[in-house]
């Protein structure tokens, strides 16, 4: 069977308390103008509630979209008010035939106070409710500002913690061992470039704004090292005009696609593979991007943490103004870029 | 007589490496071959017969803990590694030979003791640690849909799933919305369904795959049916009656 207790949900104690109030003292209002007792008003008064009460209660949880919902709940004071009247009259067992007779002005006026107490009523209830509504809108929006600072905070501590791999390190320096024994110049070579790396991706020697020529700077060095390692396997080339290095872009973003390429891209592939990193600019964005010849991506191997935590930086940094996109490359290969408005020198 | 040994490791410098203080540290030992990675391990057991083989774990293609597994019990095993935490407590847990990158000459020697030891006896069976080391390094939860690769224009655009808001069948195509896109794929809901990971990604429509995690908001909609906002998005889905019971309260 199909319920139809939504209808009447918000029909709580604490509405049908108030109520009650609004109606005992609406009866105590206007007790002066009117020849009645008391009692017999506010049986008058509770019957226009009650009845009215339930009516603007289904009316607001009725699932239609034609009519506004404030509409229907005023239709629903009107028409309590009127069936309420009619009620009271039973109640006080009064013949209905004789209530559209000779009481009717009595009649027209408990249901003109009824409509009039109503509207008020049901006016301070939709205000409050939008008020309610708002605050909530409000918090919802807080709530969102919160979870992206919190996003931007673990995304900056998970840069912090995970920049220096150990793998890397050690592979490193046990090239460097073999280079001092074979070949120190190189091994000089190797070194600088590890201290170069090493550098600008120790998070405490890293300052908060960058330029794209440190960030080239970084990546150039990461793969002169990786160039040495893989041997043959790995070329590069750097595709950036002089002019751009001076534009500000954020940090360790760039160096993130660069050793996803290396390391997704050319390594996983056993024939050699290169890896291009180029930079634009046109109508006033920056264009940053890392191209590789290696294997793809397989749709059911693991995006790094890497990419969610560089889109995570782009939106708290510039907002919907900046981009990553990644693409396939054809025949095979990877290109990612970072899209950023082309601020000032930094 | 010499003993004979096959090193693999992808950086031809750490094999050049590994050779030379090899050299030093047992002269008697022979290396019979080097290797990029671990393909062709039998066509190299059968040409070389080593007795031991230098394996780096991580190579591209076939890594060392793939080649280990082919080798079986034909030959000694050590392996290579730079850094692996997890690899280095196995190795002493379950008293395997291992080498650490950068090379230590008083370590080389220790090891090299026990090796020669070793050699006397059958290579012990590797087949439990094996497994241990590949379900600690190895791809995990590989067989989830990661990627989704839409065309926009002449480019083919990858997005991790995890950026996807929802899917939605549109006539032929699938629609991908995404916080700032929204793409057109060929594969069907259903398929999508089958291939992506069920805990992140729910049906809630015949037409209709939502990401979970993106959900802000479900609410009561018309009919038995209930309505989902988005985060970071203005669109509303609809779950659909049968579906609705995957957000009844608990």
């Amino acid at each position: 069977m199909k319920s139809y207790a939504y209808l009447f949900d918000g029909l709580t104690v604490r509405r049908v308390l108030s109520v009650t109030a609004i109606c005992a003292a609406a009866a105590a209002a206007v007790v002066w103008i009117f020849l009645n007792t008391y009692r017999d008003l506010l049986v008058s008064a509770l019957c226009v509630g009650y009845t009215s009460m339930v009516l603007f209660t289904v009316a607001g949880n009725i699932r239609q979209v034609r009519v506004p919902r404030e509409v229907m709940q005023l239709a629903a004071i009107v028409i309590g008010s009127f069936l309420g009247t009619i009620l009271a009259g039973l109640v006080k067992g009064r013949d209905v035939r004789q209530m559209f007779g000779e009481r009717m002005a009595g009649v027209s006026i408990t249901m003109g106070l009824g409509i009039g107490f109503g509207c008020v009523v049901v006016a301070m209830f939709i205000l409050r409710e939008k008020h309610a509504r708002d605050q909530a809108r409000f918090h919802r929006a807080e709530s969102e500002r919160h979870q992206l600072e919190k996003n931007l905070l673990e995304a900056k501590l998970a840069l912090m913690q995970a920049q220096i791999e150990p793998h890397f390190l050690f592979n490193t320096l046990a090239n460097v061992q073999h280079l001092v024994e074979t070949s120190p110049s190189e091994a000089t070579r190797m070194l600088d470039s590890l201290i170069h790396y090493l550098r600008a991706a120790l998070p405490q020697m890293r300052e908060s704004t960058t330029n794209l020529g440190r960030e080239i700077d970084m990546a150039r060095a990461f793969l002169e090292i990786h160039r040495v390692r893989m041997g043959a396997r790995l070329d590069f080339a750097i595709e950036v005009p002089d002019p751009l290095k001076s534009h500000a872009f954020p940090p360790m973003m760039l160096i993130t696609l660069v050793e996803n390429a290396v390391k997704h891209g050319v390594d996983p592939c056993c024939e050699c593979g290169s890896i291009t990193i180029r930079a634009v600019e046109s109508e006033g964005r920056l264009r940053v991007s890392v191209e590789d010849t290696g294997e793809g991506i397989k749709p059911k191997k693991g995006g790094g943490v890497g990419l969610s935590n560089i889109r995570d930086r782009l939106k708290a940094l510039y907002g919907a103004s900046a981009r990553l996109v990644i693409e396939e490359r054809a025949p095979h290969g990877v290109v990612a870029s970072i899209e950023v408005p082309a601020g000032g020198a930094a | 007589m010499k003993a004979t040994a096959v090193i693999a490791d992808d950086e031809p410098l750490l094999r050049a490496q590994l050779r030379s203080r090899l050299a030093r540290a047992w002269p008697d030992l022979e290396i019979v071959h080097e290797m990029e990675n671990g393909r062709d391990i039998d066509k190299v057991m059968q040409e070389y017969e080593p007795a031991l083989f230098f394996l780096d774990i991580h190579m591209p293609g076939v890594n060392g803990i793939d080649a280990a597994r082919v080798i079986g019990g034909r030959a000694h095993v050590v392996f290579v590694t730079a850094f692996d935490q997890y690899a280095v407590q196995a190795f002493e847990r379950g008293a395997i030979d291992y080498v650490l990158k950068p090379f230590d000459e008083e370590r080389l020697a220790v090891t090299v003791e026990r090796l020669k030891e070793r050699l006397e006896a059958k290579p012990a069976p590797l087949d439990a640690l094996v497994e241990e080391l590949a379900g600690r390094l190895g791809a995990k939860g590989a067989d989830h849909l990661r990627w989704i690769k839409a065309s926009v224009g002449s480019n083919v655009r990858l997005v991790p799933v995890e950026e996807v808001l929802f899917f939605q069948s549109d006539e032929k195509y699938t629609r991908v919305v995404t916080c700032e896109a929204e793409l057109l794929i060929r594969k069907p809901i259903r398929e999508l369904l089958e291939e992506l990971d069920p805990a992140r990604f729910w049906q809630i429509h015949r037409a209709t795959i939502v990401n979970v995690d993106r959900i802000a908001s479900v609410r009561r909609g018309l009919k038995d049916q209930a309505e989902i906002a988005l985060r970071d998005h203005g669109e509303t889905l609809v779950v659909s009656r049968a579906f609705t019971h995957l957000f009844k309260q608990m």
